[in-house]
């Protein structure tokens, strides 16, 4: 008798069971821009696929959920304008995450810090109410707000730098402390007497950022947001700060060896974090409502964080990845009056990008190989 | 003040803020509990926030449709462990940044269940909020009649018993099994237990699962025993004050629990004062200073409690098997 002859098997089959042969994954030692970038658009190609079943679940048409959101956000020259104006805040908050994630530092408390920065500028503006030229009264606003955003910000960094504490929960903490503060400040001592909200007098006139255009709300702020953007590639890109900030996101030990002060860099960091937000709830201000209240720009903190996460930390790209949340946010009001879609689902879609955005990431820095077939 | 302390010195009053802080302490001690477990295999899970909303919403939706408390109650439980599922997958196979994986699932979370909630109830106005029925505290029968500690302790929800039971459950887990000791060992040093021939996929998966079912469990309490409604804003970072306890409360289930009974004394003697309507030294009428104190706190516990000496090794840090 001689000896069965060897079950046959499918290339296939061999090609995935045999150990050491066939198909793997395997690092790349440098994934490059091009790929990288690909990543997020497959990604975000994804997240639009797997918004579509959504609203398809939610019983409602896709292709019409889509025009309408299309329609909604650049439809015409005005809903265009208005995209812009929902990325103004997006921009700084998202610009805020990333300058701080660069360092490996969280900061989660953009929110927080951009209340913070639209308070501190309606401090000043109240204090300040008779001081001519407007400029000057602008300049001083703007840094009342910087300045309370880096000092809201400050709490979470000196007890990071000093004591070591997590920052991620102080700054979502503070998140907290910021709104009651608020809502605390605007139910008493700031409250308008004339009004039944909780909401401050309405600002002079002399306070309000100018427009662009007659007909829309897109005001200077969208091109401070912008400044703030190209400032914020050059700090990082071009100038020793930058250097270290990024240092010490990349190796924070090799940091320390090589001498930079990582406690002072901590503080440094997140001061300019918490001031780009604070310039960013300013802006809203002046801007938009020219009155503190409790909902300007809701989650506006959050949504930056999302924004600077998708945009791989690159200032830039913020710019970009905010101009395309605001066009969601702006479009998704349409496509709640046009298909009865609640707008919540901005937020399912933010959520989903940023995980596919992740994944995707994970998936650039490998790549398939095919491995040599060894016998015995 | 002095009504205030009037107020605060009736043994009535005293038993019903001692009743409360139990009460309210749940949601945190079942989702810490979940978080220090999953801590301690390595994987810090920051979506603890986001997957009490899903619980919560999960129970809630799960009431709705099957007007079954328990049908709410395995529904947030399964919801919180599939939504932890997504979270194990990013940071244990795909090995994604732990922190961003975490701040990315909460979004989801709250988002997904704000989008199905009002998916769910649109026709209603914002001000029509649907409710369903909660579970009643069940007593134990003998014990709830010893005075005071009976009216505190054993007066309370099925789910805060649960919760108190498995302070000592998950203490054994972690201290007196092979099963808990090498999970532990897995957050210490996976690099080791790899070599040993652990496997550490699975049980990092389990234990963030776990950490999932529990925080489901916490956000369940907080819809279906605490109010009967949902919004999406129902967790009001109870989540993220649970992260807080796990880390000043050194990873420890027994501190975790005196943690979880302080945040809940706070907030009880909140509600009491403020149902009884006393005005506050300096600040009146404004209860914000009082809402605001819960998340002061955390801060100033993590200051002043900074021993991390149980403090997981490898906690947030991704095991490449054959890297370094």
């Amino acid at each position: 008798m001689s000896a069965p002859p060897p079950p046959k098997q499918s290339p296939l089959w061999s090609m995935l069971m045999q150990p050491g042969a066939g198909w793997r994954f395997e690092r790349r030692l440098y994934t490059g821009p091009v790929r990288e970038f690909a990543a997020v658009i497959i990604a975000i190609g994804i997240s639009v696929a797997a918004a579509g079943l959504l609203v398809a679940v939610a019983g409602a048409g896709v292709l019409e959920a889509f025009r309408g959101m299309y329609e909604g956000a650049f439809g015409t020259r005005d809903s265009a304008l208005e995209t812009l104006v929902q990325a103004t805040p997006l921009i700084m908050t998202g610009l805020a995450a990333a300058i701080a994630f660069r360092a490996s530092i969280w900061n989660i408390g953009g929110e927080g810090q951009f209340y913070a920065g639209a308070a501190g500028a309606w401090w000043v503006s109240d204090l300040l109410a008779d001081l001519r030229p407007a400029p000057l009264l602008f300049v001083f606003m703007f840094l009342g707000a910087a300045l309370a955003g880096a000092l809201w910000a400050s709490i979470a960094s000196v007890l990071k730098a000093v004591f070591k504490t997590n920052e991620i929960l102080t700054t979502v903490m503070l998140n907290f402390v910021m709104f009651f503060v608020l809502s605390w400040l605007l139910a008493g001592p700031w409250r308008s007497p004339n009004t039944f909200y909780y909401q401050t007098e309405r600002m002079a006139d002399v306070t309000f950022l100018p427009r662009f255009t007659t007909d829309s709300r897109l005001h200077w702020g969208f091109a401070i947001a912008v400044l703030t953007a190209v400032l914020v590639y050059f700090i990082l890109r071009k100038t020793p700060l930058g250097y270290e900030i990024r240092g010490l996101g990349a190796n924070p030990v090799a940091s320390r060896y090589k001498g930079a002060n990582v406690g002072v860099l901590i503080i440094t960091v997140m001061a300019i974090s918490g001031a780009v937000a604070g310039l960013g709830g300013a802006g809203e201000l002046l801007g938009l409502h020219h009155r503190l209240q409790l909902d300007i720009a809701v989650g506006a903190g959050f949504t930056g964080i999302i924004i600077a996460l998708v945009a791989r930390l690159h200032p830039l790209g913020v710019v970009v990845a905010a101009v395309a949340f605001g066009a969601l946010i702006n479009g998704s009001t349409a496509v709640q009056v046009v298909t009865g879609i609640p707008a919540a689902l901005v937020q399912v879609i933010e959520g989903m990008t940023l995980v596919f955005v992740l994944l995707a990431a994970v998936a650039a820095r490998y790549r398939i190989v095919r491995t040599s077939v060894s016998h015995g | 003040m002095g009504e205030i302390l009037t107020h605060l010195l009736t043994p009535a009053v005293i038993i019903g803020i001692l009743a409360g802080a139990v009460r309210i302490a749940t949601p945190l001690l079942l989702a810490a509990l979940g978080e220090m477990v999953s801590e301690n295999s390595g994987i810090l899970n920051l979506s603890i926030e986001g997957t009490m909303t899903l619980g919560a919403f999960a129970g809630f939706m799960a009431m709705s449709w099957y007007e079954n408390l328990w049908m709410g109650l395995l529904m947030a439980v399964v919801s919180g462990m599939l939504f932890s599922l997504i979270m194990a997958l990013m940071t244990v196979t795909v090995k994604v940044n732990q922190v961003v994986a975490g701040l990315a699932l909460n979004i989801l979370g709250i988002g997904f269940a704000f989008f199905w909630f009002r998916s769910s109830f649109q026709d209603r106005s914002s001000l029509d909020v649907p409710t369903v029925p909660t579970f009643d505290t069940a007593d134990i029968p003998g014990l709830s009649r010893i005075p005071v500690v009976g009216e505190v302790l054993f007066s309370q929800h099925w789910l805060t018993y649960f919760a108190f039971l498995m302070v000592p459950m998950v203490w054994i887990l972690l201290n007196k099994t092979r099963y808990g000791l090498e999970l532990r060992s897995i957050g210490h040093n996976p690099e080791a237990c790899d070599m040993r021939g652990i496997n550490i996929v699975p049980r990092q998966y389990a234990a963030v699962v776990f950490g999932g079912a529990m925080a489901g469990l916490g956000g369940v309490f907080l819809s279906l025993a605490s109010t009967g409604m949902f919004f999406p804003d129902i967790a009001a970072g109870r989540g993220w004050i649970a992260l807080a306890i796990v880390i000043f409360g050194n990873w420890r289930a027994s501190w975790i629990l005196w943690g979880s009974l302080f945040f809940g004394l706070i907030d009880a003697l909140q509600l009491s004062l403020q149902a009884k309507g006393l005005s506050l030294p300096f600040f009146g009428d404004d209860y914000q200073v009082f809402l605001a104190l819960p998340f002061v706190f955390t801060i100033v516990a993590l200051v002043l409690n900074r021993s991390r000496s149980r403090s997981p090794l490898s906690l947030a840090i991704p095991y490449h098997r054959g890297e370094r």
